[in-house]
C-alpha cells in the first residue's frame, strides 16, 4: 500500500501556513487525546480525513475497553478559523515509516504545514501540586529560539537506553526534519499516581501553551473547573487520611516514597478520583 | 527505497557472504570478524525506513541530533581472484516483532540483497548461522551445510569438520533455517543462484540465551576458508572463542551437580556417539533445556532477594 492509498480525505482543507497538532491515543493520563478534544471543542473542528488502519495495525480483531470494542482511529480533524489541523490516532503496531509518511504528506501537501507539534506525558515523582513543566525537543534551531518567550524547558539531553525505543513522536519530528518541517515534540511531565485517571493541570499546561502561542481565544472554564474538582477529591482524601496527605508533601520537598507507600498512595487517589 | 550505493568497484567474479543477528550471534560474529580482518570496504547499504523501527534517538541541549536505525550494509574486498562482498545487517526485518525476518518485509529485504549479488555477477552466495545441537560447550563446534541444489551437496562433503542435514543424528535430511538465512537459500534458487547456508553448532542448553558464541563462528569461518580458498586469520575469532568458554565455565560451575551431570553428557554426544547410537533422547533433551531454565529463574530470583 503506497502513502496515498493509505489516506482517506473528504477534500481539501483549504489551508496555509497551518500548524498540525499530533496526539497519540494511550497516553499516560490519555494527555494528548484530552489536549486535543478540549481544543478541538473550544475551536469548532471539524473531521476531514484519516489515515486508514490497514497495514499499520493488527487486523485480528479488536480490543474491549471499558465493555466497549474499540476499533484503531487515526483521523484528522481541521479548525478552519484558527489554521489549526489536529492529527489523532492511536499508536499504529507496524508499518510505521509508512504511517508516519501519510501524516506528513497530508500536513505538506493538503495542509500547506509550516509547524507540527506532537504531544506527550511523562510519567514524574513530583506532587500534583507542582506546577507542570513543559518540556520541548525540537528538530531545529530556529524553532528552538521561536518558543524561548513561552516558559519552556529546552536544554534536555537524552539517549535511548538498551533495550527501549525511540517514541513515535521523536519518529515523527525526525522525519518532518528530512522535509525541512520544523517540528516540536512537547512532553509534560505527570504526577506517577495520577496515570490511571486524568492530569487537568497537564491538559491545561499544554491549552495554555498553544493558545499563547497561535492566539487562539481558548476560554479556560471548564479546565478550571475540573483543576478544582479534582482538588476538592484529594483533599477531601487528606482530611480522611492524613498518611496519604504527608506522602503528598513529602513528594512536593523532592523526598521519594518507598515502593509500598508509592503503590499506596496511586491506590488511594485513583479511588478518590473515580 | 531500496539500495543506496556508496562505490560501485569493478569486482573478479565475486561471492557473496552473509549474516543478521540469530542465536549465539554466530554467522554475525564469523561474518564481523573476516571483514575486519579483511578491513572490507563499505560498497552499499540498504535503506533502513521501510524495514526497521529506529532504535536510538539522540537529543543533545533540547534539539533531536540523530536517529539511528539497525544498518544493512555491504562491503567489499579485492582478493585478486574471487573477489569478496559481505553483506552484514544488524537486525532481522521482522514484522511480527520477532527476532527472526518474516512476512513481505523479509522477502523484500532478501530480493535487494540478491538485486546487489546479481549486480556484480555473484555465482555463489553464502549465509551463517547457528545450528542447535546436542553438543558441550567444551567440544569442538561443527558446521553444518546446507546447499540450495543437490549439485554442491559434493562439494561440502568432503570438507572438515562440516556435515549435512543427512549426516546429523535423528534427522534424515530434513529441518528447516529460521529466517533470512534460510529464506535467502530459496529465493536465490528461484534467481538461479547457487547458495548454501553454514551454521556453527552451538550447545543446545545455550540456545535461550543472550550469550554470544564465538566458538560456532569460528566452524564457519573454517569452513569459509575452504570453500573460497583463502587463509584466514583466526587469532581474533580464537581469542573471543577463549573468552567465551572461560565465561560459560564460570558459569557452568554454578549450575548444580544434578544439571551438570546431565550436561556432561552431551560431551560424549558428537559424531562418534551417533555412530555407536548412544544418543541423548529428545526426552534428555527436554529434561536438560527445563532443568537450565528452572535453575536460571531460581537463581535470578536469588539475586533478587
Amino acid at each position: 500500500m503506497s502513502g496515498d492509498e493509505a489516506v482517506k480525505l473528504s477534500g481539501n482543507p483549504g489551508l496555509k501556513g497551518s500548524v498540525l497538532i499530533v496526539v497519540w491515543a494511550e497516553d499516560a493520563c490519555n494527555l494528548g487525546v484530552q489536549a486535543a478534544d478540549y481544543l478541538s471543542q473550544s475551536l469548532g473542528c471539524r473531521e476531514f480525513g484519516e489515515v486508514l488502519p490497514q497495514g499499520f495495525f493488527p487486523m485480528g480483531g479488536v480490543n474491549v475497553v471499558e465493555d466497549v470494542a474499540r476499533f484503531p482511529e487515526s483521523k484528522f480533524y481541521v479548525c478552519d478559523h484558527s489554521n489549526i489541523v489536529i492529527f489523532k490516532s492511536s499508536i499504529p503496531r507496524m508499518g510505521w515509516y509508512r504511517f508516519l509518511t501519510s501524516v506528513l504528506d497530508v500536513a505538506y501537501r493538503d495542509c500547506a504545514v509550516k509547524e507540527i507539534y506532537t504531544v506527550g506525558a511523562m510519567i514524574s515523582t513530583a506532587a500534583h501540586t507542582v506546577p507542570r513543566l513543559l518540556i520541548t525537543i525540537v528538530n531545529n534551531k530556529e524553532i528552538k529560539s521561536a518558543l524561548e518567550p513561552y516558559n519552556v524547558v529546552a536544554d534536555n539531553d537524552y539517549e535511548t537506553a538498551p533495550g527501549q525505543k525511540p517514541t513515535l513522536s521523536s519518529y515523527l519530528a525526525w522525519l518532518a526534519g528530512q522535509r525541512n518541517i520544523p517540528a516540536v515534540n512537547l512532553w509534560v511531565p505527570v504526577p506517577y499516581y495520577l496515570v490511571s485517571t486524568d492530569d487537568p493541570r497537564a491538559v491545561k499546561r499544554l491549552v495554555y501553551f498553544f493558545n499563547s502561542k497561535f492566539d487562539l481565544g481558548v476560554d479556560f472554564t471548564a479546565l478550571d473547573s475540573a483543576i478544582a474538582g479534582q482538588n476538592n477529591k484529594i483533599t477531601r482524601l487528606f482530611d480522611k487520611s492524613p498518611e496519604i496527605k504527608n506522602m503528598v508533601r513529602k513528594l512536593e520537598v523532592g523526598d521519594g516514597l518507598d515502593g509500598e507507600e508509592s503503590e499506596k498512595l496511586a491506590r488511594e487517589i485513583a479511588q478518590a478520583l473515580k | 527505497m531500496g539500495i543506496c550505493h556508496i562505490k560501485e568497484p569493478g569486482l573478479i567474479d565475486p561471492v557473496m557472504i552473509a549474516a543478521w543477528p540469530g542465536i549465539g550471534n554466530i554467522g554475525l560474529i564469523a561474518l564481523d570478524t573476516l571483514r575486519r580482518s579483511l578491513r572490507a570496504e563499505q560498497m552499499a547499504y540498504i535503506e533502513p525506513y521501510e524495514f526497521f523501527y529506529p532504535r536510538k534517538v539522540i537529543i543533545r541541549d533540547g534539539e533531536l541530533v540523530t536517529l539511528d536505525f539497525p544498518a544493512s550494509d555491504f562491503f567489499y574486498h579485492r582478493t585478486g581472484r574471487r573477489d569478496l562482498i559481505l553483506f552484514i545487517g544488524e537486525e532481522q526485518p521482522a514484522e511480527g516483532g520477532g527476532v527472526y525476518a518474516a512476512g513481505s518485509m523479509a522477502y523484500d529485504m532478501a530480493n535487494l540483497v540478491l538485486d546487489v549479488a546479481e549486480k556484480y555477477g555473484c555465482r555463489r552466495i553464502y549465509t551463517s548461522g547457528a545450528a542447535v545441537a546436542p553438543i558441550h560447550h567444551t567440544a569442538r563446534s561443527r558446521a553444518w551445510a546446507v546447499p540450495n541444489s543437490p549439485e554442491l551437496i559434493a562439494e561440502f562433503k568432503s570438507c572438515d569438520n562440516t556435515v549435512l542435514m543427512s549426516d546429523i543424528e535423528g534427522r534424515g535430511g530434513e529441518g528447516s533455517i529460521a529466517g533470512l538465512n534460510g529464506l535467502l537459500l530459496g529465493i536465490a534458487r528461484r534467481r538461479g543462484i547457487d547458495a548454501v547456508c553454514i551454521m556453527g553448532e552451538i550447545p543446545i542448553y545455550l540456545q535461550g540465551f543472550p550469550f554470544p558464541y564465538p566458538k560456532g563462528s569460528k566452524s564457519v569461518l573454517e569452513v569459509l576458508s575452504t570453500a573460497l580458498d583463502m587463509w584466514i586469520d583466526m587469532e581474533v575469532i580464537d581469542e573471543l572463542a577463549r573468552q567465551s568458554e572461560s565465561e560459560l565455565t564460570r558459569l557452568y560451575e554454578r549450575l548444580p551437580d544434578e544439571i551438570k551431570q546431565q550436561l556432561d553428557r552431551l560431551k560424549e554426544s558428537t559424531v562418534a556417539a551417533a555412530e555407536s547410537g548412544d544418543l541423548i533422547t529428545e526426552d534428555d533433551k527436554k529434561k536438560i533445556l527445563d532443568d537450565i531454565d528452572k535453575f536460571f529463574k531460581h537463581d535470578a530470583g536469588g539475586e533478587q532477594r
